[in-house]
């Protein structure tokens, strides 16, 4: 089978669009989606200057999609004098996975030549996340507790590297699951804080105020291909499991998604175009209507609805087993 | 034809398909969606709609885990 663009064997079929690309012209579809999606999100602000310039924190967990986004973000803006770009990397303390992933993050780092962070559970809450399965003082999945305290490092670290946008590598299919999940639960007040949080046009959400806005350029990619670009630029992407990983319901939505996309190609780009139309309808209807004051949390000084918050409590909990 | 199936770190299946087979058909005969792998042949990628012309193949799941 031929690329459609050239007579080099096909090494890939998009479902959604008929086309058959090779190596070369799949990995330059991957880019220019990338990069477009950056462009018409405004992503690049046109007063970002080298006296003046744009920094970047990406969240890069080793991962296939986080190791893919770096490395196109690094090849598109790593000379670029308007950004300065930061990978932080969290280690969560999961014995033989975290540390193999985080040396994939050392090493892409490395060869990119690109400034690194890297942050542990262990050194700043004194927990680590097999310790803390063991315990499950909340009765919780594990990644209930992890999602916690990893949003809680990435947006205090984002914030002490003087970030102006948190760039994370969800995929169409991490999207998609989201955007039905919060369908299905029927909460438009999540929907709002989506578009307003991480996918909307930069131009067109509201001030985050007191958190780091998130930037997700990869979103219009599917996951399959984010792992076929990762393999067929040989990236040092570690690929196993999360051996605590269970997360039921998404799950669930992502069967469901597999199977409407078999059948039907294109199901979750139509979802999120729809999504993103209704998120930003949304958001506009329930911005400033019954407004959570937040305040800092008592002990660590966060952003909090209530007087301490839910780091500290979920840590206070595991303290007390 | 009868086609060894190899899901990279997890089990090695036999399928058996018809002429016209392809290799969705291998994905789907191992209980996999063709959107969640990359089905290699001699280790490079090929497009799930092609139809099978060899008698082996590897196929590279995704994975799961935490993201934010």
């Amino acid at each position: 089978m031929e690329c459609d663009k050239c007579s080099r064997d096909a090494v890939m079929h998009a479902a959604y669009s008929g086309a058959h690309l090779c190596d070369d012209h799949f990995c330059a579809s991957v880019e220019k989606r990338v990069r477009r999606r950056i462009r018409e999100d405004n992503m690049l602000p046109r007063d970002a200057t080298p006296e003046d310039p744009q920094t970047w924190v990406i969240g890069l967990s080793g991962g296939k999609d986080s190791v893919v986004l770096t490395h196109i973000l690094d090849e598109t803006f790593g000379r670029d004098p308007r950004i300065e770009l930061v990978a932080l990397t969290i280690h969560e303390g999961i014995q033989g996975y975290r540390d193999k992933s985080v040396d994939a993050c050392v090493e892409l780092a490395d060869d990119l030549d690109i400034r690194h962070e890297v942050v542990s559970y262990e050194e700043e809450f004194g927990v680590q996340m097999d310790d803390v399965v063991q315990k499950d003082p909340e009765n919780m999945a594990a990644c209930a507790y992890c999602g916690v305290f990893r949003r809680d490092l990435l947006e205090r670290f984002a914030d002490e590297l003087d970030a102006d946008k948190l760039f994370t590598g969800h995929n169409l299919d991490d999207e998609a699951q989201t955007a039905l999940m919060n369908f299905f639960e029927g909460d438009l007040r999540q929907v709002a804080k989506h578009f307003d949080a991480s996918i909307g046009d930069f131009e067109k959400r509201r001030d985050a105020g007191d958190f780091i806005p998130r930037a997700k350029p990869l979103r219009d990619v599917p996951e399959k291909e984010v792992a076929l670009y990762a393999h067929l630029k040989d990236l040092p992407a570690h690929i196993t499991e999360c051996p605590h990983s269970s997360e039921a319901y998404r799950g669930e939505i992502q069967q469901l998604l597999l199977k409407l996309e078999e059948n039907h190609p294109g199901t979750r780009h139509s979802i999120m175009a729809g999504y993103e139309e209704l998120a930003e309808l949304v958001a506009d209807e329930y911005r400033g209507d019954g407004q959570v004051d937040l305040n800092e949390c008592e002990r660590c000084g966060s952003k909090t609805a209530s007087d301490v918050c839910r780091k500290c409590r979920l840590l206070e909990s595991i303290e007390a087993v | 034809m009868d086609v060894t199936v190899e899901v990279v770190g997890e089990e090695t299946h036999e399928v058996t398909v018809g002429d016209d087979g392809t290799y969705a058909d291998l994905v789907k005969a191992v209980d996999l969606s063709p959107h969640e792998v990359s089905v290699l042949v001699d280790g490079r990628p090929v497009p799930e709609d092609q139809p099978v012309e060899v008698d082996r193949v590897k196929v590279l799941r995704l994975i799961k885990g935490g993201r934010d």
